[in-house]
């Protein structure tokens, strides 16, 4: 049977997306109180998920 | 009813039935796990009351994305390209509870409470499936489907604790919420449902996993001092 193409790519992709938001909460939790650490880290978690609720399949494979 | 346990190496060996309610069931099933993400990841990221709330709205969303793509993952090898989903708009989701916004903290909270939940009832519907590529997703996704609940679970019972404006503001995210949960498990006589059971692919037809839903949720909102919504009004699927 044929696999989708690029399903194993989009699974490697969402992959590294979902380790990376785990890291950064990880990261973030123990720093609540520090306004630049926690910040940073929110402001990164809202940028990866602002991608990935894009969509944009495409551009993440190319 | 059919008990054997199909391989993805077989599926096409399968009855054309067969073959159209897995696909049907695994598209709709990636649908909801990114739905939910994009219900309220915008909306709640710059809102949610505290920085620990924020990034447990960003750990609920990674989770769901994660479902997503093990889903997605099961579903190509038989051929079913579900990236689609990924960037449908709201409006235009499977199922109609995932097709408007969650705006409030107490629309987060009630939304795991109530609707992650029925995620958690959708999968358990899976255990123990004829098709046996999804038997072991379900004790990982299971597992963080219940963080869900019980963080919405508690943040509901202590907005309704707080009395006052709290309480009538979570009644009201509750009155909307409860209506579409009890619809998102469609309608009572349904073709699909009969044949989902047949083929072993669930375990309850939809109205049977209703009335256990409502045997649960009903005495949980009750303990938190809140209504229970009236069931019929504003139902869409009876």
């Amino acid at each position: 049977m044929a696999q989708v193409e690029n399903a194993a790519e989009l699974d490697a992709y969402l992959l590294q997306v979902v380790q990376a938001l785990h890291r950064t909460v990880k990261f973030a939790l123990p720093r609540l109180k520090d306004d630049k650490e926690a910040g940073k880290a929110l402001a990164d978690c809202d940028e990866i998920l602002g991608l990935v609720l894009e969509g944009r399949v495409s551009e993440w494979l190319a | 009813m059919f008990s054997d346990k199909v391989e993805a190496k077989d599926f096409e060996k399968m009855d054309p039935e067969y073959q159209s309610l897995v696909r049907k069931v695994l598209t709709i099933q990636s649908d909801c796990e990114i739905g939910g993400p994009h219900l309220y990841v915008e909306s709640m990221m710059p809102t949610a009351p505290t920085r620990l709330d924020k990034l447990i709205v960003a750990r609920t969303a990674a989770e769901e994305i994660d479902h997503f793509r093990k889903f997605a993952r099961i579903a190509g090898d038989i051929g079913l390209d579900v990236s689609f989903v990924l960037s449908l708009p709201n409006q235009k989701r499977y199922v109609e509870t995932f097709r408007g916004e969650i705006k409030t903290w107490e629309d987060f909270a009630v939304f795991g409470c109530l609707i992650d939940r029925i995620g958690r009832y959708q999968l358990e519907e899976f255990i123990g499936c004829s098709y046996r590529p999804i038997e072991p997703l379900l004790a990982d996704i299971v597992q963080e489907e219940l963080g869900h609940i019980d963080y919405g679970e508690t943040q509901t019972r202590e907005l309704a604790a707080r009395g006052g404006e709290s309480k009538k503001r979570v009644q009201k995210a509750l009155d909307y919420w409860y209506i579409r949960a009890l619809d998102m498990f469609g309608h009572s006589v349904s073709h699909n449902s009969a044949r989902y059971v047949h083929w072993g692919l669930k375990r309850r037809t939809n109205a049977q996993a209703r009335a256990d839903y409502i045997k649960e949720v009903n005495p949980l909102i009750e303990s938190m001092g809140l209504r229970v919504p009236d069931p019929l009004q504003g139902r869409h699927y009876l």
